[in-house]
């Protein structure tokens, strides 16, 4: 007998090639509609005879399901979560991206909850047993779904905590909470009393704690550093600060190293206070570097001084198209110390005109590289 | 097959029998004569990619190779195919009985090990001296960036004072070198991963995107010697070619005093003045042509980035001093004068390759054709209705739509570049 469930498999499965024809003939044989049409009627098909050769995945007889279905199961909130689930995902499209995926989650879990549990219901007339065939069957995705959503709170709270206070506050708050959880799990491992009611209130008294002061910094806001960091990009090109001081936010913890040697056109050094440039395959120093235009080409610092250095590239000005204003184009390294090198990658799709060459320098030291995109 | 059906005369069957003779004789035939013209071809001196005839150090250094390593695996080849023969002969199976046999013969192995290993050996040793010897670039004499795009490849030139080159010079489709020198090639791509080969002068070496890798060059004489792309790049491959011109020190440097010459715009009223307008508002959204003025004066920059996937379409400044054009697919000369410069003898060439193109030397025929609808001579992603996947940009140049008239006018300017 041709199970109910294999029955709708089998339509899908014929309504897909009839689709995946029409479309073939009608719009294009090899186009991606097609691939996927006949993509899904191959799925039909093969979930068709599982569920055949399962039978549904019934457990019990037709007698059986008579029996099971003619008792009613407890009633169910996951179709609440489920139409909770949709009403985010509506909400998410309206606003941001954050609350969609959400509402997505929402909505998965909670039609998976709401399809098992419906299926638990129906597969005996013992109560029991259902009971226990609902949990034999979401368990094992229950529990780590609901420990890494509890993990995802605490981590999304805590962070909020640490990024409200100042540098200095956020390892010692880390270091005294982690400090009090241990010695609470080392009493409640330990201590008898402890075990319990006592365990749960400390529990639900850490949360509480935990949501209220998260909420309260995510309020707050993070410190102003941060603010003023996240308000204007500072690694953008466009906010470099490319001066001869250190930069607070730029210079923040640069990587001197170079592991990209083989893609390096040149290399510009500064050494005794003084600019010159070294180029593949010339026998002498260069006072000119020429790079292909529209091309991604790699240009390497290599300060030999004591001073910390940056290498700065000048290229033009150029009319800013929002705003219409003409400003200077140029990018820089970060600070780079004695002995340590840095690489610059430069597209440059139009070369420079007669009024307005291109060149590198290095602030803080004499001379000039120039720059030739012919 | 209607003789299935009914007893053969003897006629018939005579006839059958000599129709199959008939057919293995061709078949033989052609087999033979298909392998007399792969030896006969082998034997041919007018092969401008011939790996066998080098025509510098460089190219010297792998022929030295070749001519070890060559007649070595020869001999192997013969001794395996004559024992696999012989073999297959001597043990065809005819009804004798099966011989006894035994597990292994250790001094066969021990020598059949041994002898692989001493000739992997002897090879392995000439060829990383070569590999060494090849690799080396200290004593580099003039370097040339080399960028290869879908599908052409640009030369630009760094200022170098040594070869007289005091402004960058930029060209494409034929690389210029002065003989004697070693000159150091900087390949990178705009796109995809490239091969640049000019067998005469040395062996192939990947141009790929971010990387910047090094090929020495360096010509005996003053030729002119062909190449390929030998990295599959896509739909032109096929199509992109590159050749590579050694001049007398004396030509090569007038080469780079004419490629350094200030651009001179065409006198005013005449057919290549008004080619210089069709060119400013067709061509200049790609092709480059320096010192070229706007008709307010300002430079008149081009804009490949905004218009070609690789962001760069070939240079077209001093265009007439080069013989090709379309990634050196097409020739600028016509038969008899590319015939002319190909032909010369080495103390002849500079001359006539610095003659560039002339009006009565120009293949018309082809250029016209080019301007007049590119993507039908050469394969390349340029209908406007299938750039998606190219976020809107060309590969290769689109059909323009230009007229006959403004064909007319780019002909008489293009002839002016020089």
């Amino acid at each position: 007998m041709i199970t109910p469930g294999s029955k709708y498999f089998f339509g899908l499965t014929g309504l897909s090639l009839i689709a995946a024809i029409l479309y073939m003939v009608l719009v294009n044989p090899s186009d991606l509609g097609a691939v996927a049409l006949l993509g899904l009627a191959a799925s039909g098909a093969l979930i068709g005879a599982m569920a055949l050769f399962t039978r549904d995945g019934d457990v019990y007889t037709d007698e059986e399901a008579v029996a099971a279905n003619a008792v009613a199961g407890p009633p169910s909130f996951w179709p609440i979560v489920f139409a909770l689930g949709a009403a985010i995902v509506l909400t998410g499209l309206a606003t941001v991206s954050v609350v969609f995926i959400l509402g997505v989650a929402v909505l998965i879990g909670g039609g998976v909850e709401w399809a098992i549990h419906n299926w638990a219901d129906g597969a005996s007339s013992d109560r029991e047993f259902n009971e226990f065939a609902r949990a034999r069957a979401i368990s094992a995705i229950e529990f780590p779904g609901l420990a890494a959503v509890g993990l995802g709170v605490i981590a999304f709270f805590f962070s909020r905590v640490v990024l409200a206070v100042s540098k200095e506050a956020g390892p010692i708050i880390f270091i005294v909470v982690a400090t009090v959880i241990l010695v609470v799990g080392v009493l409640i491992a330990t201590k008898p009393f402890m075990k319990g009611a006592v365990t749960v209130v400390v529990s639900v008294l850490a949360v509480v704690a935990l949501a209220g002061a998260g909420t309260f910094a995510a309020l707050s806001g993070e410190r102003h550093e941060l603010a003023v960091a996240a308000e204007e990009d500072h690694y953008d090109a466009a906010h470099r600060e490319c001066g001869e001081e250190e930069s607070a936010h730029y210079d923040h913890l640069a990587n001197n190293t170079v592991s990209l040697r083989s893609a390096v056109t040149a290399t510009i050094f500064v050494k005794d206070g003084k600019v010159y440039a070294e180029a593949i395959g010339m026998p002498t120093k260069v006072d000119t570097i020429t790079i292909p235009r529209s091309n991604a080409t790699s240009v390497m610092f290599r300060n030999l001084d004591e001073e910390q250095h940056r290498l700065v590239v000048h290229l033009g000005s150029a009319k800013v198209a929002s705003t219409g204003v003409v400003e200077k184009v140029g990018t820089c390294t970060q600070l780079t110390g004695k002995n340590q090198e840095q690489v610059m990658t430069l597209t440059i799709p139009k070369p420079a005109t007669a009024t307005e060459p291109f060149s590198f320098t290095v602030p803080g030291a004499t001379g000039e590289i120039k720059l030739v995109v012919p | 097959m209607s003789h299935l059906g009914s007893p053969l005369s003897s006629e018939k069957a005579m006839d059958i029998v000599n129709n199959v003779k008939s057919s293995s004789h061709r078949i033989r035939n052609s087999i033979a004569s298909i392998i007399g013209i792969v030896v006969l071809a082998g034997c041919a001196t007018n092969a401008p990619q011939d790996t066998w005839q080098p025509r510098g150090d460089n190219a010297q250094v792998i022929n030295n190779l070749q001519w070890i390593i060559f007649p070595m695996a020869g001999v192997v080849g013969v001794l395996v195919f004559a024992f696999a023969a012989y073999t297959f002969w001597k043990f065809t199976d005819r009804g004798q009985p099966i011989p006894s046999q035994s597990h292994g013969k250790p001094i066969v192995e021990i020598i059949l090990t041994i002898i692989p290993a001493l000739i992997l050996t002897v090879v392995g040793v000439f060829t990383f001296r070569g590999i060494f010897e090849l690799s080396n670039t200290e004593d580099t004499q003039m370097v040339i960036n080399v960028t290869g795009q879908q599908w052409w490849w640009e030369y630009d030139y760094p200022a170098q004072a040594e070869q007289g080159i005091t402004q960058p010079i930029i060209t494409s489709g034929q690389l210029v070198i002065p003989v004697g020198t070693k000159v150091l090639l900087r390949e990178t791509s705009r796109d995809v991963i490239h091969s640049y080969w000019i067998p005469a002068l040395n062996g192939k070496k990947d141009a790929v995107p971010g990387r910047i890798n090094l090929l020495r060059l360096q010509a005996d004489k003053p030729g002119l010697f062909a190449g390929q792309c030998t990295e599959f790049c896509g739909l032109s491959h096929a199509n992109m070619r590159m050749e590579a011109i050694a001049l007398s020190k004396e030509d090569f440097a007038k080469w780079v005093a004419n490629q350094q010459k200030a651009y001179t715009s065409p006198a005013d009223g005449t057919l290549a003045k008004e080619g210089e307008g069709v060119f400013l508002n067709q061509c200049i959204r790609c092709h480059q042509v320096n010192g070229l003025k706007k008709a307010d004066g300002t430079p008149a920059i081009a804009a490949p980035d905004e218009n070609v996937y690789s962001g760069a379409a070939p240079n077209l400044s001093h265009l007439m001093t080069r013989n090709t054009f379309a990634g050196a697919k097409f020739d600028l000369l016509n038969k008899s004068c590319r015939k002319d410069v190909w032909g010369a003898k080495p103390d002849a060439i500079g001359e006539k390759y610095l003659a560039g193109v002339s009006e009565s030397c120009l293949n018309a025929t082809a250029l016209r054709a080019w301007l007049r609808n590119a993507p039908a001579m050469k394969p390349m992603y340029a209908d406007p209705t299938k750039l998606v996947k190219s976020g809107g940009k060309y590969r290769g140049m689109p059909n323009l739509g230009l007229t006959e008239t403004d064909i007319d006018k780019l002909v008489a300017y293009l002839l002016t570049l020089k």
